[in-house]
Formats: structure tokens, sequence, C-alpha cells
């Protein structure tokens, strides 16, 4: 059951309705009506418009992929409600539009609606004033599941062994993650209409065997899309008449306040007693303290340009440009990398470097290179949860110090199980290999004279040139080599030259015919075949099942030569060449009849072991 | 596995060996059994500390003779490295011990690691201080025998180190039990057991067999008389990661001198007048006992002080230590105090002169008589009778008196060196500034004085490093003769790194970090999209080394105005080298964990800064390294000009080839870190068009240099782009190919190849027993083949 994100009243096309977001379509149903009249699956959804801040209607236009007109619904609430209601909207459709944009080019394997990361909640009560929530507050509530998601998302080299569980107690959701397999795989979503829509097969026989393809899909939505690297650098755009404007988005004051949090707490303290919203941003952008948040060597060419601000000024720091740096670090560095201990490891030095070589030189520089320092740890921090080292350290087990200076490929490596060889009449081998080794213990019990081998080897040697110059190699096998490649590639030219005259229609029919045969066959061979042993889980059937089930796909397959058949008749009536369809057919054919011979064989032999 | 060279078993961790690893081995024996010095090259990455130390380890165990090993490396991440290596040699060794004597044997083997108090101190009101030199300080104020005897007959008089006290209470010999302990156990054991970790160390060298320790203390005449005196003749040195040796033996020579530190240094003077003048007053017996004591001669001194009471080393080498009694003029502790005092204002008034001044230490001890009559034998006892004072007076908190020393140790060494040393007064730090800020360099020219004393006290020393060539030039400049030097190839069965030489951007201009031109907006765009595009195709880490600070400080600057560090974030995290060291390892520790997660990072340091020495970038951690520029040195520094003049002058060293040769090995330092082990895979960008001349490539390590193609060495961007992309492809794959046997053997390979050599070996002999066989087919004769163990 789809699930709704969100509602609201709105017109379209001037007629009035109610607009719904669920988590993969978004829907408008017209009053008094049962069924949605528009619905744009998230996939399809392109662009998204929104009619100025404060004018007199409310619109949001949706663009649909290959269809730039879309739809246009008005918000037809009260005032101040309706442009909330579109707020809400707006923020869950602009990263799903996103990601569809991202992903235009890849096949849509990705597109599935994922859950909505949470920084785009702790910014929407931004938008409607409210105090702003503590992006700690965030990070703690997503945290526990967060936890486990990222393990099993994560490609990480540590944790390659963590493989994900499908959810098995859950069967709303396991519903929802094949509905999605389906529809990012139309191949596969014929297929299931053609054998389980029919009844052909179960849903549970046809899921079997592509688990992988719901655990894949499971990890892609589990797997959340980290923050962008970008450092928050709002870049303000001149208009007209010298103006210099800065767009305001609540992404933006979202990263800004997370970037620095000095300037939340400046939020916090005079927003909206000492300032009003606007004028918070307006003076923020103005002040010293944006300049020094930019960092860079281009904010100096805009010193003048700076005001003296009584309210930012109290927040501005000293620069952080001196050789040790303002924010005093107490952790102590795993000893591998510790590069303070080698300063400390002998005496001072008591010679100076050359001035190219002493660090931290270029003033300007330095906030910038701590700026980066501190954003990609908390980028990372982010991602992984920020654990001291210490304790991170803790968790990995002692060997972590060998780990680090051994060479693996000097290790003999160990080497794999193997697969048990299962062969018919094994015994008979065995009995041949007896045989062979007593014939060679023969040979062995006779001692072997080396004198006696070299002077032969000497003596077949001997006389070798003349030999040589004497070999003849036959003609007519090199010339039937090339005859028979020359043959094979002009074959292969013809095929290529040959237009496909087959009909559309008995073309589709005859995949139709070969993919359900597949399933079948390999239905088939599954439930006859012992399983591999990694993937025996507890939700094996048992062998009596299995065996239901190698007869029931035995009866399948036993009527495909009819479709065949029925096929090649069609072909002909439509005049098409039969002997060509008869042929395309041929290799599915004679799969199907191995199965049968080969179950017919084994039910023969059980039959007789019976008796 | 076990294998013997010669008669020799030897026992290395691993189930297979790298050819070059056995060769190595093999030319360490030779070295060993001839009591010679040697200079090896092995490329990085190839295992060349766990040969060394398997080698050294077996014969040590092997010959009743016991000679100690002394490890040398430069930084503490190498040294505790090293220590982990020795653990997991001898867990290995225990392992394969078959009979029980063998096992008791092993476990008797001790191996410690010694660094810094700074590091090793678990004192926490100690441990708290920032400067190495307050922890020296703290530390001796409660350690030394005076407060000691104090403390100990009246308890609570005087602050005592309980970690130090109860050290005492031990058995001397058996502070710590038999072992091998890294850094971090000895910290352990020593919280567990409330022991010092410094002083056992110190105290346990004696009993060790294998002792790892930086280059200092051997090297820096101050430290090495406190901490390396008592090493026995016959011990093996080892100098791993030599590559940079010879600056370490300048730097622990030299000294800077500036304004600041001769104010200090004045204060100290007067501090120490009231000292003695106290001293007078209450115990005036003490300064009599020293002087008495001075006429006597310093030796019998030296012999009872104890290593908490040594206050500072004696800057001159071993064999310059004079035997004869202080002079009389500076006896007497006021006198000495007034002559200190001449010698300090006469400092003062050099350093107000604004012009560049060089002149050799006579010319400068010739001056000094003239006007302060200041002669050159006391100036000589200088730092000795220094130490003798702070002794007799019982100071504490040396780190104050720090300046003072500096210039005594100064003074010692200007009227000690007449050759080899040179004074430089620069009263601007650069051209264009115009406030004075004078140093007054004492610089010394010659890396041989420093290293001197340990080429002839210790009958093996063996310099080795991944990048050490051309190897006749450090037999050269630090004046030994080697009995074996050699270079190894690297055997690969593909080519496990692609060396690529870009010489100009995508639209074809020069790339250069030459001085002209670096700062040329086209060459740091060019510089900035190298890094953009490869930080688009390489996963994990990449690596970059700027040929200075203060380039690398403009370019990051620079590369953020410019908008292209926005498009490396869209890829990779950034981090950054910064002054500070232990900031620098957060960062270093950030970037680890990008690399690990799989989010990508690009690190952006300098070539011999503290990133490039001892840290590893092996595996994710480093799938490229990008160097942009030549690291050449600074050469507008006049301290280099003197030093290339000399080296000129004295050894026949030609400047330009120094300073290519010098830019050359922190070149292939910086990229060698990538590699660690066979299996590992990296791209080594060499990004500048001057990487392209062949007298450039040559100087690099013939393991590095063997790789480079001909089209590999003169690349625009996207050539080298489409190069590194197949390449990543291709090494990507799994290897089809089995190493064994060409790469990597196995003790089957390492037996067939000796079986070879001694073949080779007496068919040599043969060759030249008889004169007859002289015209043979060259190939194996019957009786050879004969000899054959047939397996049949």
């Amino acid at each position: 059951m789809p699930t709704l994100v969100c509602t609201a009243k709105a017109s379209c096309k001037k007629l009035p309705g109610l607009l719904e977001l669920t988590d993969t379509h978004l829907q408008w149903t017209q009053d008094g009506k049962r069924a949605p009249s528009i619905r744009v699956s998230f996939k399809e959804a392109n662009s998204l418009f929104c009619s100025k801040e404060g004018a007199p209607q409310v619109r949001l236009k949706i663009g649909l992929l290959g269809n730039d007109v879309g739809h246009n619904f008005t918000f037809t609430s009260p005032q101040p409600v309706a442009s909330q209601e579109r707020e809400k909207f707006k923020q869950e459709l602009t990263p799903i539009i996103a990601r569809n944009k991202q992903l235009d080019a890849k096949p849509p394997i990705l597109a599935a609606p994922q859950p909505v990361p949470p920084a785009s909640v702790a910014a929407a009560p931004l938008a409607s004033g409210n105090a702003p929530r503590l992006p700690p507050a965030v990070a703690a509530a997503a945290g526990p599941s967060f936890q486990s998601h990222s393990r099993a998302a994560s490609v990480a080299a540590m944790d390659r062994r963590g493989t994900p569980v499908i959810t098995g107690g859950d069967p709303a959701a396991e519903f929802r993650l094949r509905k999605k397999v389906l529809m990012n795989n139309p191949e596969l979503g014929a297929l299931h209409r053609d054998l389980v829509m029919t009844g052909q097969i179960t849903e549970a026989e046809f899921w079997d065997g592509r688990e992988h393809l719901l655990l894949a899909q499971q990890a892609a939505e589990s797997q959340r899309k980290g923050k962008s690297g970008q450092l928050v650098d709002p870049r303000p755009e001149t208009v007209e008449g010298g103006e210099i404007k800065i767009r305001i988005t609540p992404q933006l004051v979202h990263d800004i306040f997370d970037e620095y949090p000095v300037v939340q707490k400046a939020y916090s303290e005079n927003v909206p007693q000492n300032l009003s919203e606007a004028q918070f941003w307006q003076r923020y952008f103005q002040s010293k303290l944006f300049n020094a948040h930019r960092a860079s060597i281009r904010s100096s060419a805009a010193q003048h340009v700076v005001k003296d601000d009584p309210i930012f000024d109290k927040y501005l720091e000293r620069d952080d440009d001196g050789i040790e740096p303002r924010r005093e670090r107490s952790e102590k560095p795993d000893l591998f990398v510790d590069l303070g201990a080698t300063n400390e490891d002998h005496g001072e030095l008591t010679v100076e470097r050359d001035i190219t070589m002493q660090a931290g030189r270029q003033k300007g520089a330095l906030p910038l290179i701590r700026k980066f320092n501190e954003h990609s740890e908390r980028l990372l921090n982010s991602a992984l949860g920020d654990l001291p080292p210490i304790k991170r350290r803790r968790l990995d087990d002692g060997a972590e110090v060998f780990h680090q200076i051994e060479i693996e490929d000097l290790q003999d490596g160990e080497s794999s199980n193997g697969i048990v060889l299962e062969m018919a009449d094994r015994q008979r081998y065995f009995e041949g290999g007896v045989a062979g080794s007593t014939n060679k213990g023969a040979a062995n019990g006779q001692q072997l004279d080396p004198k006696a081998i070299i002077s032969e080897s000497r003596n077949s040697l001997s006389d070798w040139e003349a030999t040589l110059s004497g070999l003849k190699i036959e003609r007519l096998a090199g010339d039937s080599a090339l005859r028979s490649m020359t043959q094979n590639v002009a074959a292969r030219l013809d095929v290529r030259s040959k237009n496909n005259d087959i009909p559309i229609g008995i073309f589709t029919q005859m995949t139709t015919c070969q993919t359900a045969a597949n399933e079948f066959l390999r239905q088939y061979w599954s439930a006859t075949l012992p399983q591999p042993p990694e993937l025996q889980t507890a939700a094996t059937a048992t062998p009596a099942q299995r065996a239901a089930k190698a007869v029931k796909m035995i009866g399948y397959l036993a009527k495909t030569p009819e479709k065949v058949a029925a096929i090649v008749m069609q072909a002909q009536s439509s005049n098409v060449d039969a002997a060509k369809v008869e042929m395309a057919m041929k290799p599915v054919l004679e799969s199907v009849n191995r199965a049968i011979a080969y179950h017919q064989t084994r039910e023969a032999a059980s039959i007789q072991r019976r008796k | 596995m076990k294998f013997y060279i010669d008669n020799l078993p030897i026992i290395f961790p691993y189930d297979r060996i790298y050819p070059e690893q056995y060769a190595y081995m093999c030319d360490l024996k030779r070295t060993l059994d001839a009591t010679g010095h040697c200079v090896l090259e092995m490329p990085s990455g190839t295992g060349k500390t766990v040969s060394l130390l398997s080698l050294i380890v077996s014969y040590q165990q092997f010959y009743p003779t016991k000679r100690k090993l002394v490890y040398c490396s430069r930084t503490v991440p190498e040294i505790e490295k090293a220590l982990a290596e020795l653990k997991r040699l001898m867990a290995y060794r225990m392992k394969c011990a078959e009979t029980e004597e063998e096992r008791q044997k092993e476990q008797n083997f001790m191996g410690l690691g010694l660094t810094s108090r700074k590091n090793l101190c678990i004192n926490p009101t100690v441990a708290k201080e920032k400067k190495g030199k307050v922890v020296d300080a703290k530390c001796r104020d409660l350690t030394n025998s005076a407060a000691c005897e104090k403390g100990r007959a009246d308890p609570g008089s005087v602050e005592l180190c309980d970690w130090h006290e109860n050290l005492g209470k031990l058995d001397p010999g058996n502070l710590i039990p038999s072992g091998i302990w890294t850094l971090e156990d000895v910290l352990d054991y020593g919280r567990e057991k409330v022991i010092c970790p410094y002083f056992t160390v110190r105290r346990m060298m004696a009993f060790a067999d294998i002792i790892i320790y930086s280059f200092h203390y051997l090297l820096d005449p101050k430290v090495a008389e406190q901490v390396s005196k008592d090493l026995s003749k016959d011990a093996i040195v080892v100098f791993d990661e030599a590559h940079n040796i010879d600056n370490v033996c300048i730097e622990s020579l030299s000294i800077d001198l500036t304004r600041p530190m001769l104010d200090s240094a004045s204060r100290s003077i007067v501090k120490l007048g009231e000292r003695i003048e106290e001293i007078k007053t209450t115990d005036a017996a003490k300064l009599q006992d020293e002087y008495a004591k001075l006429v006597e001669g310093l030796q019998d001194d030296d012999a009872n002080a104890d290593d908490e009471d040594v206050v500072m080393g004696n800057p001159v080498l071993p064999d310059d230590l004079l035997s004869e009694a202080i002079p009389g003029n500076i006896r007497k502790a006021e006198h000495f105090v007034a002559f200190l005092k001449r010698f300090v204002e006469y400092l003062k008034t050099r350093m107000r002169v604004l012009h560049v001044v060089a002149e050799t230490p006579l010319s400068f001890l010739q001056h000094l008589k003239d006007i302060t009559y200041i002669e050159r034998r006391p100036l000589r006892f200088c730092a000795e009778r220094l130490q003798s004072l702070i002794r007799t007076l019982e100071l504490n908190r040396l780190d104050e008196y720090s300046s003072l020393q500096k210039i005594a140790s100064f003074a010692t060494l200007v009227a000690t060196y007449e050759k080899g040393f040179l004074l430089i007064l620069e009263p601007f730090e650069t051209d264009t500034a115009t406030v004075p800020n004078p140093v007054f360099h004492f610089t010394c020219l010659d890396p041989s004085l420093a290293i001197k004393p340990v080429f002839e006290r210790f009958s093996s020393v063996v310099i080795t490093s991944g990048t050490i060539s051309p190897l006749d030039m450090y037999p050269k400049m630090l004046q030994f003769t080697p009995v074996v030097q050699e270079t190894y190839p690297m055997t690969l069965t593909r080519n496990a790194f692609l060396p690529l030489v870009i010489t100009r951007g995508s639209d074809q201009v020069a790339i250069s970090s030459r001085f002209e031109v670096r700062n040329d907006p086209a060459v740091v765009r060019n510089f900035g999209s190298i890094l953009v595009e490869y930080s688009k195709i390489v996963p994990d880490g990449i690596v970059a080394f700027f040929p200075s600070y203060l380039y690398m400080e403009s370019i990051v600057a620079a590369w953020n105005d410019m908008g292209i560090l926005n498009e490396v974030w869209k890829h990779k995290l950034i981090f950054v080298e910064t002054p500070d060291a232990n900031e620098t390892s957060i960062a270093l520790e950030n970037y680890r964990r990008a690399c690990d997660n799989g989010r990508g990072a690009v690190l952006l340091s300098v070539a011999r800064g503290k990133v490039s020495e001892g840290i590893d970038f092996d595996h994710n951690y480093g799938r490229a390294v990008i160097m942009f520029g030549v690291p050449y040195q600074y050469t507008e520094s006049r301290i280099l000009k003197a030093r290339l003049e000399y080296l000129r002058d004295a050894y026949r060293i030609r400047e330009s080839e120094f300073l290519g040769f010098d830019a050359m090995r922190n070149a292939a330092q910086c990229v060698g870190r990538v590699l660690r082990g066979k299996t590992d895979w990296g791209l080594m960008v060499f990004a500048d068009k001057r990487f392209a001349r062949a007298d450039k490539r040559s100087k690099l390590p013939r393991w590095i240099n063997q790789y480079i193609t001909e089209t590999a060495s003169n690349l625009s961007t996207d050539m080298a782009l489409t190069l590194s992309k197949l390449f990543m492809r291709t090494i990507s794959q799994n290897p089809n190919e089995n190493q064994t046997g060409v790469s990597l053997w196995t003790l089957e390979d390492v037996e067939k190849a000796q079986a070879k050599q001694k073949e080779l070996a007496l068919q040599a002999e043969q060759n030249a027993g008889s004169d007859d066989d002289e015209y043979g087919d060259g190939g194996l004769s019957d009786n050879a083949l004969m000899d054959f163990d047939l397996d049949v």
C-alpha cells in the first residue's frame, strides 16, 4: 500500500481537487471523483517551478520527462497555509527531481524513491520562521537506524563481510521491493506478467533464486545520498544598479549553520528579538564575519565594501593563522602516523629551515587550509559518525598493528575448499585409477638407469639437424584450416547482410515462448540440482517440495514443443520462412528435451530403487 | 620459511620471498662477514626492513659473538614500524624453534626502542607539557641524583617522580622482561607497573640485543655522548631510510643564533650570577669542591655522572674530547659568568651589522680576540664548564637556560673546528625585508665530520634506503669506503606501477615549478587540471607533493580562487599539511578514514616536509602520487651556496650535479611511498617539463627509471590520462600469470638459485684453474650433469 507523504487542497485546470504525494507518485484527484485523474510517477518528474513568494496565487508546476508543459497546480487553502503546503511539496519533490536529473543518462535502476534525507527535515522549520533545530539533534534522531543502514549499503573495503539480510518478517516491505524490482526491470516485469499473473507458477517460485535482485534493490534504497563535498560559498550575483544579490535557500541556510556554528549562535541570539530574518541575512553578508568565513585571497579585494557591524563583529574570531591551530586538539594520533612524536624525538632543531620551507608563512592561506581539513573531517563524520580516534582504534583488534606492516603477497594464500566434483560412475573412475597406478608401480619397480636414459636420449637426438631439415609440414591441413576460417567469416557476413524478415508479431511470440521456457528450465534445474552451500538458508524448501516443483515444471516444459509447433504453423500461414523459425527455436527445444529426458531417467531410477 | 645462506640458517617470517630480498640478504651477510661498511639501495615497499632484521637476527642467534644491532631510522613512525616488524619476526622464530633450548634462546632475545622523554613520559604532571624541552627540564628536576638524595633522606621535602623511584627498587638488570618491546608496549608496561618507560629503556639498553632509535642518537654528538657512549665496537650499525643522512649530519653540528636568543642568554647569565652569590653565602664549600675537581680534570667527573645528571651534551665529537684540565681563567664560577657575559655582548654587537657577513671560524676567533681578548682555549671548554656549573648550583627548570646552553655549544664548536664550517650573518630574513631580524648561522658544510666517529668506531655500518642513487655519491660525501655497494632492480611479473612524466598541459603550455613561471596563471591552472582530472579517475587516495611549503600555500589559495578546488571537492575530500605536526597527524588519520571508507581523498603536502618522511601511502591510501614540480632546494639560500662551494672544492662534486641529485632523491622518496608489496599498484606522476631531461631521470633510482618508457617520458595531461586509465583497467584485473618463481620465490626457488650460484662459482673456479677448458662450449659439463640428483 503506498503511504501518503503529504496532501493539500489544490486546483488543476481550474477544477478543485486534492493533491497528494505518496512515496512513489504525485497524484491529483478531482473533487467528487474516486480515482486520481493525474498520476505522475517520481521517475517521470523532471522539473519543478513555483510562483514567487508573495504572489497572489500559490502555484506549483511540475514538468515531466519529455513533456515540459507538465501540470499546473494552484494551492487553494487560505494564504499562509497554502504557501506552507507548497513549501512542503517542494521540499519533498526537490531531492527526487535532483536525483532524476543526475541519473538521466544512466538506466533507471537507482531511480527508486528513497527515504527523505534528514537534512531537508531539519531545514523545514526554518522556512516557517521557527527557531532552528540544532543539527546534532538531527544526527541523534537518525542515529540508530543510520548505523544499520550504512553498514548494509556501504561499499567500504572493511565492511565487505556484512552481507545484508533480507527483511524476512515484513511481507509488506518485501512486496514493495518486488514491485520496485519489476518496475525497474521491464523484461522481468513482462515475464512476471506472463507467468505469475496467469497463475502458471507462484509468486514464491518466481522469486526463488532471484533474491539477489531484491537484496540489491534494498541496498540501493538504503543507500543515502551523502552530503555534497563542496564548501559552502554563496556566490553573489550582480544585478543592475550595482547591487549585489545573494539568493538564500533553506538548504543554504542549513549549510551555513552546519559549517559555521557561530552564525547559528548569532541567529538564535538575535532573531527575532534584535533583527528580523531578512535583516539578519542582509547584515551577515555585509559583515566582516562573512568575509572571514569565505577565507580566500579573493575576499581581501572585497575588504573595502565590508561594513562594521556592532552585532556581527561581536562574533568575529581572530584569524586562525598561527603556526599552532587556535582550536586545541587533545587526541593523540596513532603512533604510525604521529608526526608530532618525530618533532619531539630529539632535541629542538638548532637550525632554521630556509624561508621556502618554513610552513605557515602565507598567513592568508592558513585559515583556508584549516577550513579544508575541518570541512573534510565534518563530511566524514557526517557519514561515519565521529568516534574519537582512540575509541575507533580500540574497535580494531590487536592484529591491526601487524596488519599494517605485513606484506600480503609473501604469505601463502590459503587454498579454498573447492567444490566437490560429482560424477556418474565414480566407482569406475577409481578402478581405472587403481589399474593405472599398479601399472606404474611395475614400471617403478624396475630401477631406472640415468646413464641409460641419457645415452638413449642422446642417440635419439643424434643427427637431429638432418631430421629437422627433412621435416615437411603437410599443406593440406593448413589449407583446410584457412578454408574453414574463410567460410566462417563468409557465413557471418551473410547473416549480417540479410534482413531480419520475421514479422514483429511472430517475433514477440517467439521471444515470449523462449523466455517462458527458460524460466521453467531455471525453476526445474534449481529444484533438481543440489544447492550451493552458501545459499542454503532457513527458508529452503524441503526435498519433497522440491520434487513436487520439479514435476510441475516438467509438466509445463512438456507443453513447450506444442507451443513451438503452434508458432511454426502461424509462421507458415503468414508466409514466413517456417524453417527459420524452427531453427531459431531449436536450442530451446533441445534444452527442454534434455530436461525431460533427464527427468525421465531419474524417475525410472528412483522407481527401480524403490523396487 | 627457513633456508641457508652459506652455513647461516635464516628464518624469514613469510612463506615466500622476493628475489630482491634474497639478494639483499646475501649482500648484507657479505658485509657483516667482511666487517666493513656498505651502501644498499632496495626498491621501496619490497620489505627492506624485514629482510634486514631477519638476516641480522639470524646472524646474532647463530654466532656466539652476539654482536649488538643498532638500528637507526628517521622518524618515530618508522621506529615504531621497525619494532613491530621485529616483534612479528621474533614471534615467527618462536614458532619455528624446534628444541626447547632454541625456544629459550629466542625468548631471551631483547629488542628495545628509544625516543625522547616527551614521547615516553607517563607522569601526568610532566607529560602534559607541550614542549619537549620543558618535559626534559621538569623530568631532570624530579630525577637528578641530588634531588633524589634529598627526597629519599627526608620524604616530602623535594618532589620526586614515583615512576622513577619505583624503578630504583627493581633489580637493575631486570627492569623489564626480555622480548621485543615497541614504544607503545613499553608505555603500557610502564603504566601497568608504575615505572618510568624512558629510564627503563635507557638502563636496559646495555642488555638489549637490538636497539632501535633515531639517527640523532648516534650522529648528534650532544645526544650521542649521553646515550650511545657504551656501545661496543663490534656492534652492527644500520642507517635505514638513509637518503637524507648528510643533512642530519650537517644539522647536528650547525647552530643558528638570533637576537631573542642572545637576550634570553643574558638574562640567564644574570640569574647564574645571583645564584652564585647566594650559594657563596650559604654553601661556599660547594663551589670550592667544584673548583678543586676542575683542577684535576674533567674525565673523572664524567665517569660517575648518572643518566639523570647529564644536563647537556658536549657538542664536540668523542675523539676531540679533551683530557686536559679546564683553563684557569674560567675555573672560578664568577669568572666564568663574567666570561660568558663578555662573549654574549660581543655576539650582540656583531648582530647589529646591517650587511651580510660570511667568515671562517679562524677569522671569527681572531676578531673576537682583538676586541674582547677572549682566547680560543677557554672558549673550547665553554660547554663543559657550563654543565659543571649548572650541576654544582643545582639549578631547576633548565629549559630557561636553553639559549645559554646553545651559545655555550656554539662557543665550543667554533673554537674546535677550523675546516668545514662557515659563519654567516644574515641581517634580513629576505632580500625585500626592511626590518632587520638578524640570524647568525654557524653552519657545518661537511657531512663527513659528524659521521666520522661512527665509521671509525663501529666495524659494520650499513647505509640503506629505497632511494640512494647515484650510489657513489654517498661514499664521496661521507668519506668512507664501502665493501659492498649495490642497487637492486625490481622484478615484476606485471608492471605494478606506472611512472609518467607530464611536461605540458592539455593546452600544450609547458608546466614547470621553475621560479620564473611557477606563479604564471597558465601553469597554475595546468597543475590544477592535473589534480582535477586525476581526482576524477583514480579511486581512493591521491597524494600530491609540492616543492616547498611556500609554494603549496600560495597555490592552494590560488586554486581556491580559480574554482579548481571546487571541482576536486566534487570527487574527493581535500586534506592539506599544516605547520602544526599534531594537526597534520589528525588530518592524516582522517585522510586514511576517507580512503578506507571509499569516499576518497586528496592529500596535499610538501616534499622534504613532515609527511614525506615516514608515512606510507600503500594500497588504497595512495593510488596515485603527483609530484608538482621538481623539489629543488631554495637556491638563493646562502647556506646552500656555501655548501655547494665546499662540495666543489673539497670533493669535486659539481653544484648542478648535487642540486639535481638532491632534488631527484626527494622526488623519488615521495613517489616511492605508494608501494608496499608487489600486488600493490600505483601511479607516479612527475609533473614538470624538467623531469623529461635525461640528466634528471638518470638520477632516479634504477627500479623507477627502468619502468619509464620513452612514450611516457614526455606527455601532455590528456595523453597521461589516457595512459593512466588504460593502466588502471589492466591492473585491476586479476593477475592471470603466477608470480611465483619470477618475482616471488618459494623455498624451492631459493634453493634452485643457490644451486645455480654454486655451480657458477664452481665453474668459475674451474675455468680459472684449468686453461684448456677455455675453449669449451660454455654449457654444462658431463660431470656436472652426472652430479644432478635427477628427480624422476
